[in-house]
């Protein structure tokens, strides 16, 4: 009888760890919400059917254990119990499945006022391009990339002089604005992801790939790279910090275009050569 | 050399007897008559020598217990990877001779063994090759040269496979989903050598493993006894396969990934390789695209893990029915959630790439299908413990496994709808919450079967029972331990912890997971460790067990209805059986016993209330 | 071959038939030899290594940057001073498909235990086959000769050489093992194997000119590959 008080043993301890876990999501800090509260949802609907399913196993041990003298039951089958089970099933699946596919939905459709943010990784590290006034990221490719244009802007973009190119692993962001990710990858495949932002994507090399959100903290959170991508991957990190409006705006004033990039350059390439001519 | 083969005429002619009064003689129709048979006696190759016996053997059965054998002692390297893993992340100050390259190396290595190297070739070359020509009532599997040498293939891929460990570089760290273009870029501990022998053996599995496949899967079309009936063979049959017809239509995707990765890697080609800054320089790739191999992994990868789940289902069945003395419950309904289980299995792949990067909108139909597969799964779930219920339960070490297998897949199920579900699997995916749950649900579930399995069937094997005592204590080590290692870790997933992850203790959230991480680590010492109960049993019980005699379990199926124990190379002496019912008869009012076996025929069981099967 | 007689069993035709077999006891496909079945069901399995081939290359041809070249003008062949598109190919083609005749002839000739023509229609196969492949070999150097490689091509896309040579290398490679086999049964056939039931030289299994049907299906379904291989990378 022992194996069947240790099997309700088991069952009533995932539910009190589940119950009294320390361990539990960070707060959601973005408009993903509705991903904790699906996954709630699916802890009711899917830990109810294990609490069941359990539980009448344990039932049966206790109540149907071998005894010499006793002939199990001879059923075949019970078509109705099949089918009454199947639809029951059915109903839990989709039950589960609607308000995935319409988080989903809104997921893959990003709002018209977001604010681009290119993401640039590479073995082993991120940085970040913000459109400049004219609301627009310049087209890159990956050959151009070098020393003077780190983000392989396309020079005869006129899209990409105003934007505004943030060399640090450390992005910041305005509240309560919906951003779109742009990942990109120079090497192999990385992921962006702040765990309390609920959101992430591949960077895919070759292919620009999206998500968005919006946060709805102030603070500062940390990136995580959440796709295997060689030795350095568990220290891939980055941060994001979310600030007011005001502070936002402040902190992006003081940030480089790549047209001050490149003036910044020529002046530096003029002074050199004057330098060489004395 | 025709001395080393059965003089087939005579034998031919006794089992193509009809039994009297046959079905067109025009007397009183015989309840017991069964058609003749169609096939003419199985020519076999019988071994004289040590070599041809055991080693370059022709024998199915043989054959089953090399691929066992072998497969196990991959498993145990792959077990011991899992133990120098779990060193690092409990306590990495203990680790100090680890680095990240030796980390990830380990990772993928323990990865691939033990889904392909290990359960794969277990389920399908161990129990397939030793279960399906006893099951079905065949001499031997239909091919037995080819059967051999797909053995050796096998042998020649771990072979090539641990050969990796010594070459320049290591074995691959690439992950085992071997993604590119990072697999063959330097960065990937691995990415020359390592990469490149782990593709060879692959390609090596794959084709030995399609010449083991096409003898299971004609062995069980076109090679079964008289009477045996697609409908009537036992589910374990029926698991094994399906899982074959998969991985039959799911390799070939694994064989052009693992060649066009080659190419990239030794020829330079660009199939999986866009333009690639690397250190500065631009490297002399462009223009493919890494996801396409991500398609063509997943397309095997999917169908992979019911390649291993659906063996594991189908035995389980018949562990369950025979040990609760009862019938499986909804046989039919068994068999068609196998096989739509297995269809359906090829059109899910993509749930493995919702943050891929691919387009999204396939989000919403893989997400539609992935759920439907839970559909028939859950009803497996329902026939199983309906086969309990009301049944007359044997508390011994073989159901102990079964009840574990049905705890920890439910629970690797449940958690497998939230994956499945696309907006709940975006914070999930790529965390520890995915470690823990396919490791509950093919790593731990399957274990169990297997355990279950080796218990039960052992006796049929070596003729020897396994000492209940110890088995008990292997049960419980190995299912309390295993529990305890994976269901608290799906909470480190819930905090974010990323799989994959060498070390974590920097981030501030994380650090609260140390002491977790501790205690699974120190569980995962103990299940492991606790496995050398069962070699202690195994060994002590060939020494001085308690032997088995004909059919220790009460069973209806074949496989214990042979003349000898353990049964000889053609099985079944000079006639083959002839099955008269399906493998479930257990308890049926009426009968003397509590189970009539597959061979009894009706005039034997004339007043009992048995269903037309 | 045809119709097998089957003691105690009606074979029924169409659909209900096959439900019957089905639910019928000892064999699914009543009157198919082992070897017949498995070659089925390996060439199944064959079939999806050879899609996710043509898969994959219309994925890369999708997402290359760079255009893919004009397959009339590489696969163009001088020929007294008029460059014919296709023309190579054409031959290739037609020698293969013609083996599959002469091949389809040989089972024929098998079966009635017509052992000369069987072998000198196999033989005939087998040097079709070696035709095919030697007509590859020879497109082959002549594009290595124009510059192409697995990884670069002087006419657009780098992927157009590596897919062409890893498609038509794996096929041709299909080839050659079918031509390697046709030689043997050749030999065994005029030395009169399957006429007496000889064991094989590895398998040990009884010769019988079923054998011949069963590399015919192999045979054939490697023409029907190269059919679709000819379609994407020639004429699409
Ligand atoms: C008690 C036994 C086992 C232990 C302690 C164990 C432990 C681990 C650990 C620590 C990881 C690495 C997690 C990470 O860093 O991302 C891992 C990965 C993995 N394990 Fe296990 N494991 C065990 C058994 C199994 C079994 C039976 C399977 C068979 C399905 C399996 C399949 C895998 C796979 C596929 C991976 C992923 C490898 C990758 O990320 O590339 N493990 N396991
Ligand atoms: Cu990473
Ligand atoms: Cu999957």
């Amino acid at each position: 009888m022992h194996a069947g008080i240790i099997f309700f043993l088991v069952i009533l301890g995932s539910v009190l760890f589940h119950i009294f876990t320390p361990w539990y999501w960070t707060d959601v800090a973005s408009n993903w919400g509705g991903m904790d509260d699906t996954i709630t949802l699916t802890f009711w609907i899917g830990g109810g059917v294990f609490i069941a399913v359990c539980l009448f196993m344990v039932y049966c041990v206790f109540k149907f254990s071998y005894k010499e003298d006793r002939k199990a039951e001879y059923k075949p089958e019970d078509k109705k119990l099949e089918r009454i089970l199947t639809w029951a099933t059915t109903l839990g699946v989709a039950a589960l499945l609607a308000p995935g596919l319409i988080i989903w939905n809104q997921y893959v459709n990003v709002p018209k006022n977001a604010i681009e943010i290119d993401v640039m990784a590479w073995q082993w590290g991120w940085q970040y391009r913000l459109p400049g006034e004219d609301g627009k990221l310049g087209t890159t490719k990956v050959v151009n990339i070098n020393d003077d244009n780190p983000f392989g802007i396309n020079l005869d973009d006129p899209y990409g002089n105003d934007d505004v190119m943030i060399q640090s692993d450390v992005i910041n962001l305005e509240n309560n604005r919906p951003v779109k990710i742009l990942l990109r990858s120079v090497d192999v495949l990385h992921n962006w992801y702040v765990p309390q932002f609920r959101a992430k994507m591949d960077a895919v090399p070759g292919i620009v790939t999206y998500y968005w959100f919006e946060p709805n903290k102030v603070g500062e959170f940390e990136v995580l790279c959440a796709e295997y991508c060689g030795v350095g991957h568990y220290a891939m990190r980055g941060g994001v910090e979310v600030q007011d409006k005001q502070d936002y705006d402040n902190w992006l004033q003081q940030q480089e275009t790549f047209s001050d990039l490149i003036a910044k350059q020529e002046i530096l390439e003029t002074s050199k050569t004057k330098l060489a001519k004395k | 050399m025709s001395e080393d083969f059965n003089d087939n005429k005579t034998i031919q002619a006794q089992s193509s007897e009809t039994i009297s009064g046959g079905g067109g003689s025009g007397l009183s129709p015989d309840k017991d008559y069964v058609r003749p048979a169609e096939i003419s006696e199985q020519d076999l190759y019988h071994g004289h020598s040590f070599i041809t016996k055991w080693v370059f053997c022709q024998d199915a059965k043989v054959i089953g217990v090399q691929y066992f054998l072998l497969a196990t002692f991959t498993g145990i390297i792959g077990l011991i990877l899992s133990w120098l893993m779990r060193l690092q992340l409990g306590f990495p100050e203990l680790a100090g001779f680890m680095t990240a390259e030796h980390y990830y190396q380990f990772v993928t290595m323990h990865g691939m063994i033990m889904v392909v190297y290990f359960l794969t070739a277990l389920f399908l070359g161990g129990f397939g090759n030793f279960l399906i020509p006893l099951m079905v009532g065949a001499r031997d599997m239909v091919f037995p040269y080819l059967n051999m040498v797909s053995f050796w293939m096998f042998f020649v891929a771990v072979g090539v496979l641990l050969a990796s460990f010594f070459v320049p570089g290591g074995p691959t760290g690439s992950g085992w989903t071997l993604y590119p273009p990072q697999a063959i870029l330097e960065g990937t501990p691995g990415s020359g050598y390592g990469i490149m022998l782990m593709c060879i053996s692959l390609i090596l599995f794959v084709a030995g493993f399609t010449m083991g496949g096409l003898n299971y899967l004609i062995t069980v079309l076109q090679a079964r006894t008289r009477g045996m009936t697609l409908m009537r063979m036992p589910l374990t049959v029926w698991g094994i396969f399906t899982a074959t017809v998969l991985a039959m239509l799911a390799f070939p995707a694994l064989l052009v990934g693992a060649l066009m990765m080659s190419l990239d890697n030794v020829l330079g080609t660009s199939f999986f390789m866009p333009t690639i800054l690397k250190a500065g320089e631009v490297l002399e790739y462009g223009g493919g695209s890494p996801i396409l191999f991500q398609h063509l992994f997943w397309f095997f990868g999917h169908p992979e893990v019911y390649i291993v789940a659906l063996p594991a289902f189908g035995i389980i069945s018949d562990l369950i029915s025979v040990h609760a003395r009862k019938n499986i419950f909804g046989y039919r309904m068994m068999v068609w959630a196998i096989v739509g289980i297995g269809a359906l299995s090829f059109f899910v792949w993509a749930h493995h790439m919702y943050v891929s990067g691919m387009n999204p909108w396939f989000g919403f139909f893989f997400a539609t299908t992935t759920l439907i597969i839970a559909v028939p799964t859950a009803m497996k779930v329902y026939n199983w413990i309906l086969t309990l219920w009301r049944g007359n339960i044997r508390l011994n070490t073989v159901m102990l496994w079964c009840l574990g297998f049905i705890v920890t897949f439910v629970n690797g199920g449940i958690t497998g709808i939230f994956l499945g579900n696309v907006s709940v699997d975006v914070p999930l995916s790529d965390t520890y919450f995915v470690i823990a749950h396919f490791h509950m649900v093919m790593g731990i579930a399957p274990l169990m079967v297997i355990m279950g399995a080796v218990y039960h069937w052992f006796p049929l094997v070596s003729g020897r029972l396994l000492d209940e005592k110890l088995g008990k204590w292997h049960f419980w080590l190995t299912f309390l331990g295993a529990y305890s290692i994976y269901f608290p870790m799906h909470y480190l997933g819930f905090i974010g912890v990323p799989r994959r992850y060498f070390e974590m203790y920097d981030s501030p959230y994380m650090t609260s997971a140390v002491g977790m991480n501790e205690f699974i680590s120190i569980a995962a010492f103990i299940v492991g460790a606790a496995q050398l109960i069962l070699m202690y049993n195994i060994i002590k019980t060939l020494k001085v067990g308690k032997p088995a005699g004909h059919n220790p379990w009460k069973a209806c199926s074949l496989e214990w209805l042979t003349p000898s124990v353990p049964p000889e190379h053609g099985n079944w002496g000079d006639k083959l059986p002839i099955v008269h019912r399906w493998a479930y008869d257990f308890s049926v009012p009426g009968a003397k016993e509590d189970f009539i076996t597959q061979t009894t025929p009706p005039s034997e069981v004339a007043n009992t209330e048995v269903e037309k099967t | 071959m045809s119709d097998p007689k089957i003691e105690g069993y009606v074979l029924k035709p169409g659909f209900r038939g096959m439900a019957e077999d089905t639910g019928s006891d000892q064999t699914m496909f009543k009157g198919v030899h082992w070897g017949k079945a498995m070659m089925w069901i390996f060439l199944l399995s064959d079939t999806f290594i050879f899609s996710c081939f043509l898969i994959s290359y219309m994925k890369g041809r999708g997402s290359t940057l760079i255009d893919w070249p004009n397959a009339s003008e590489v696969f163009g062949l001088h020929v007294f001073g008029v460059e014919v598109p296709l023309l190579l190919i054409a031959i290739m083609t037609f020698v293969l498909i013609t083996s599959s005749g002469t091949m389809a002839l040989a089972v024929k000739y098998g079966y009635e235990k017509n052992r000369k023509m069987c072998g000198w229609l196999i033989l005939a196969t087998a040097i079709g086959g070696l035709t095919f492949v030697g007509m590859q070999a020879f497109e082959w150097s002549k594009l290595i000769h124009e510059g192409v490689r697995p990884w670069e091509n002087p006419f657009g896309a780098p992927q157009f050489g590596s897919f062409f040579f890893m498609i038509t290398g794996f096929h041709g490679t299909h080839v050659s093992i079918g031509v390697i086999f046709l030689f043997i049964y050749a030999y065994k056939t005029f030395k009169g194997h399957y006429d007496e039931g000889k064991r094989g030289w590895f398998t040990s299994m009884k010769g019988d000119y079923v054998e011949i049907e069963i590399l015919g299906l192999y045979w054939h379904f490697v023409d029907l590959v190269w059919v679709f291989i000819f379609a994407f990378f020639y004429l699409w």
